[in-house]
This record gives structure tokens, C-alpha cells and sequence, in this order.
């Protein structure tokens, strides 16, 4: 295994992160490479250095500034309930009867919007061309609705808050353990594993993911690509996720993989593949990673050169294996080389 | 440090809305969250206080839709993480950060010279690490203040194991060649890091 240098082991040595069998080859490698001794002076040095940080405490008042936050949400929240009541009876009766229709669980609390305090499960939210609405779900998170948007909650219960965006854009942030939170477009479902991004969804039912923190999953019938922040995805009907990139990779990038993932003619993918491999930095491994069980396998093997130049793969992961699409050894890898884009 | 130990009930028992077992949550994490954040903003207390009460709160209001499904101390993380990443963005560079209050060490055992020299190299290594970029910063804080596993930061993180080597490794090569000046004192034993 570490018949190369092995500094990359180093603080996962000194922490005692290895298996018996690394270690050992890591202390064979140290006692005969002057290089990695140095390398692993400096880095245990800088792990007793930060050994020296010690817990601060957290000043008395917190607990009560905690609770009296809390208690505020809870009045503020019983106010506008108790405004809206005394305000609008008959509303308030309809929205009881409406309620035991389609009551699935709580409900959304709605500002922004006049004539709409809350959205319930069936209910339908339409912003126009110049209303934006702020949407609290449940108490888990909160997403900004702009304008010319349409979405309809669909589920909301302890266990999953699902709301279907059908046009229009939203920035969703959330707060929830992974996987409670599923905003469903045409082209593929959004699912949070705790994050914030944007979500739009476009004419034809394509829709466009930006994650600006943490990370989403978008799925489509078994398929799912996970997408990291400061990278974008788009999706389309019928065919779900297409392959993510990073904001900052190239035009000439970006616009090869929307021709890739758009499908054309063989030569023209040929031509875009080649673009895409011209352009790839190390962190558009991401795009390209995701590219491998969408293309021939010609063309995967071509993928493989390029991430192997990035990061070599763990030594019982090889070229044939990639290209059949090995269960085993695409996971042994993506363990690998997800780094170059997290 | 010492892992905290919370076990089901104590949680199941706040999902039930007790609010006892919450103080108990809180008691026993809060100093964690808070010096994560407050290491995190290089010490200003008021931003450290605010993200340790925005948690709780957060925590307070969707504990009970936690459902098991991942560790609660990594959703916990996950939480301080996210916050402190977000309001690191959201305030960007209008932070004027180096307002780093004296740190109270509260060992007893030491001397006030060692408490002194303790405190001083502390105060040193919390500088550095929060001239350090977001993501290193926060991956040596989940190591040092939670002690957790590379695989349980990286659940928090959502990354390779691999990742966080790399990003620890990266960290303890910046502490060391900017603090290098503490290497013989340090290799003298003079003091016990």
C-alpha cells in the first residue's frame, strides 16, 4: 500500500486513524524515507499545538436568552393567530373545515402574501409578477418564494415535508436532520441533506439546483446525484439529473456538458467529451465523475485517464472494472476521489 | 476532552417535550457549541453566544422530527457547522475579527507561571486557526473540541474520510510553520501540550 510517500497518512497516524496493518507500513515507510520523518515532525507538532485548545464556557445567560426566544416565536406566533381570528371568523371557520379536508399535519406559516396567513397540505401558493412570500416549513426551515411562482404542499408531517415547486423560483434553508425535506419539480425531486440552495424550474420542465451550502440530492427514478455547494445541476423531463459542475468551471465547460447531457449525435459527442476533458480542472472532477455511467464505454475509459491523472485510483480499482461500471470498485473509488471536489 | 454521552431516553424525552431532559441537552453541550463558535469567529463572544442560542433554539423547535436515522451528535454538528458557515457568509468581511478576549483555563492543577504560558500558547493557536479558511477551521475545531472520529466528521461534513486526513493534515502544517517558533519549547518539554 504505501510503497510511495505516505504524508497524506500522517495525521490519520497521529491520531491513531489507521488500521494495524497501515500503521505498521506507515512506521516501515517512516524509518526509511527522511522526507516523510520531517513532513511527520511538522505534522505532530501541529497536532500538539492544537491539543492546547480547551473548552470556553458558554456565558449563564444563554440558557434563559434560549428559552425566552423560544417562548417569543411561541407569542408571536399565538398573536397573529389570535389578529387573524379575531379579525376573520368565517375565515377562520373555513379554514377549520378546509383543515380537516386536507390536514395532513402541521401547517406553513405564510408573510409577504396578503389573504394567505398559512399553507396547509393541498393548498396551493401562487406568487405574481411582483409578490415574493416567505414560508416558514413547520419548524424545520424556511424558503423565500419569488415572484411568478407557483408551489403546492403536499405532505407535511413529522416524518417528511414534501411541497411540489411547478414553476417558478425558490431559495429553501433548512435546519432538519438529512432527508425530511423534498421539494418535488417535474424533472427530478430535490431531497435535503441539510443545506441551503436555490431551486427554479424553468418552461419546458427543466429545472436548475444551486446549493450555496451543504449538500442536496437530486433523485429520479433510483437515479441520484448528489451536488455539493458552489456547484449547480440541471435536470430535465424525462430524464432527470443531469451531470453537476462547479460555478466557477469555464463556458466552454459548462456549455459541452449541457450539449452531453442534452444528447446528440455521436461525433458531436465525441467533439463535446473532448472539450470537457480539454477543460477540466481538478475540483470539475465532480462533473466528470458523474459523467462516467452516461456514456459509452469508449468514452468512459477516456473519463478514467483524465480523473486517474488527477488522483490515482486505490490499487484494486482498474481501468476494465470502471468501464464495466464495477459495483465495487466505482465505490472503492468515489471514496478516493471525492476529495478533489469536497 | 471527554465525549459527551447523551443516550436515547434523554433525547426520546425531549421529542416528548420534557424540558428537563432539554436543560440536560443543553448543559451538556452547550460549552462545545459555543467554543466552536467562538474559535470559529476568533473570539468575539457576542457572535459565539448568538450562533450557541440560534442552535439550541433550531434544535428546540425540530427535536422532534429527529428520527434516529443518523447519530444526534452529527446532526448536532451538522447544525453548528451550517450556522457558522452561514453567518460567516452572511456577514462577509464586515466582521472585524482580533478582538480575542483573555481565555480562562480553569485547570487548577497548574501553576499561574504554566497557567500564564498555557494560556498564552492557546491564545497563539486560536489565532492561527482562525486565520485559517472555513472549511480547515472547522474540521480541526470538530477534532480538537469534540474529539470526534475522521469518519464521524465526516458525516458531519459530508466528505470522505479521506477528506478530512487531508484538510487535518493541511491544518496541522499551517499551526506548525506558523507557530514555528514554539517548536523547542515545546520539544523541551517545557510545556505539557
Amino acid at each position: 500500500m504505501f510503497r510511495k510517500h505516505v504524508i497524506r497518512h500522517l495525521s490519520a497516524y497521529c491520531h491513531g486513524e489507521l488500521s494495524i496493518n497501515e500503521r505498521l507500513l506507515v512506521e516501515t515507510h517512516l524509518r526509511e524515507c527522511r522526507r516523510c520523518r520531517a513532513e511527520y515532525d511538522e505534522i505532530r507538532f501541529g497536532a500538539r499545538l492544537a491539543s492546547a485548545l480547551s473548552l470556553s464556557d458558554a456565558p449563564e445567560s444563554t440558557w434563559n436568552d434560549v428559552l425566552k426566544l423560544r417562548h417569543a416565536a411561541r407569542r408571536q406566533r399565538w398573536r397573529r393567530e389570535a389578529v387573524f381570528a379575531g379579525s376573520a371568523v368565517a375565515v377562520v371557520i373555513a379554514a377549520i373545515l378546509t383543515w380537516n379536508s386536507f390536514s395532513k399535519g402541521p401547517s406553513w406559516e405564510v408573510t409577504g402574501l396578503r389573504g394567505m396567513p398559512r399553507l396547509r397540505a393541498g393548498e396551493v401558493l401562487q406568487t405574481d409578477s411582483s409578490s415574493t412570500a416567505q414560508v416558514k416549513v413547520a419548524n424545520i426551515g424556511q424558503i423565500t418564494v419569488d415572484p411568478n411562482t407557483r408551489i403546492r404542499l403536499l405532505v407535511t408531517r413529522p416524518d417528511q415535508h414534501r411541497l411540489a415547486l411547478d414553476r417558478g423560483k425558490l431559495e429553501a434553508t433548512t435546519w432538519a436532520p438529512p432527508r425530511l425535506f423534498i421539494v418535488e419539480t417535474p424533472s427530478a425531486a430535490a431531497v435535503d441533506l441539510g443545506c441551503k440552495y436555490t431551486l427554479e424550474v424553468e418552461e419546458d420542465g427543466g429545472s436548475l439546483l444551486h446549493v450555496t451550502l451543504g449538500l442536496v440530492a437530486l433523485e429520479r427514478a433510483g437515479r441520484e446525484t448528489i451536488v455539493p455547494a458552489g456547484a449547480f445541476c440541471r435536470t430535465r423531463p424525462g430524464a432527470g439529473p443531469g451531470t453537476p459542475f462547479f460555478e466557477d468551471s469555464s463556458d466552454q465547460f459548462q456549455s459541452a456538458l449541457r450539449a452531453l447531457d442534452s444528447g446528440t449525435g455521436v461525433s458531436e459527442r465525441a467533439r463535446q467529451l473532448e472539450t470537457i476533458l480539454r477543460e477540466a480542472r481538478v475540483r470539475d472532477a465532480l462533473s466528470l465523475w458523474h459523467l462516467l455511467p452516461r456514456v459509452d464505454p469508449e468514452a468512459r475509459g477516456l473519463i478514467y485517464d483524465r480523473l486517474a491523472r488527477f488522483l490515482p485510483p486505490p490499487a484494486d480499482v482498474t481501468r476494465d472494472g470502471i468501464i464495466a461500471l464495477d459495483p465495487a470498485m466505482l465505490d472503492g473509488w468515489r471514496k478516493v476521489v471525492s476529495q478533489l471536489w469536497q | 476532552m471527554a465525549k459527551p454521552i447523551i443516550d436515547d431516553g434523554v433525547i426520546e424525552a425531549c421529542q416528548r417535550g420534557d424540558s428537563d431532559a432539554f436543560r440536560l441537552l443543553f448543559e451538556t453541550y452547550k460549552d462545545r457549541v459555543y467554543s466552536i463558535a467562538l474559535c470559529f469567529f476568533d473570539g468575539n463572544e457576542a457572535i459565539a453566544k448568538d450562533i450557541t442560542q440560534d442552535v439550541f433554539v433550531k434544535l428546540l423547535t425540530a427535536m422532534s422530527q429527529f428520527q434516529n436515522r443518523s447519530e444526534f451528535s452529527t446532526w448536532l454538528y451538522r447544525l453548528v457547522t451550517n450556522t457558522c458557515l452561514d453567518r460567516k457568509r452572511a456577514f462577509g468581511r464586515l466582521i472585524s475579527f482580533g478582538n480575542s478576549p483573555e481565555l480562562e483555563i480553569t485547570d487548577q492543577r497548574k501553576s499561574v507561571e504554566e497557567k500564564y504560558i498555557q494560556r498564552e500558547l492557546e491564545t497563539s493557536v486560536r489565532k492561527v486557526i482562525a486565520g485559517m479558511k472555513p472549511k480547515l477551521r472547522i474540521t480541526v475545531l470538530l477534532k480538537y473540541f469534540e474529539d470526534l472520529s475522521y469518519d464521524e466528521i465526516a458525516a458531519v461534513l459530508g466528505c470522505s474520510k479521506g477528506t478530512v486526513a487531508s484538510r487535518l493534515n493541511r491544518a496541522h502544517q499551517i499551526l506548525a510553520r506558523k507557530l514555528s517558533n514554539l517548536n523547542e519549547a515545546l520539544a523541551s518539554g517545557q510545556r505539557d501540550v
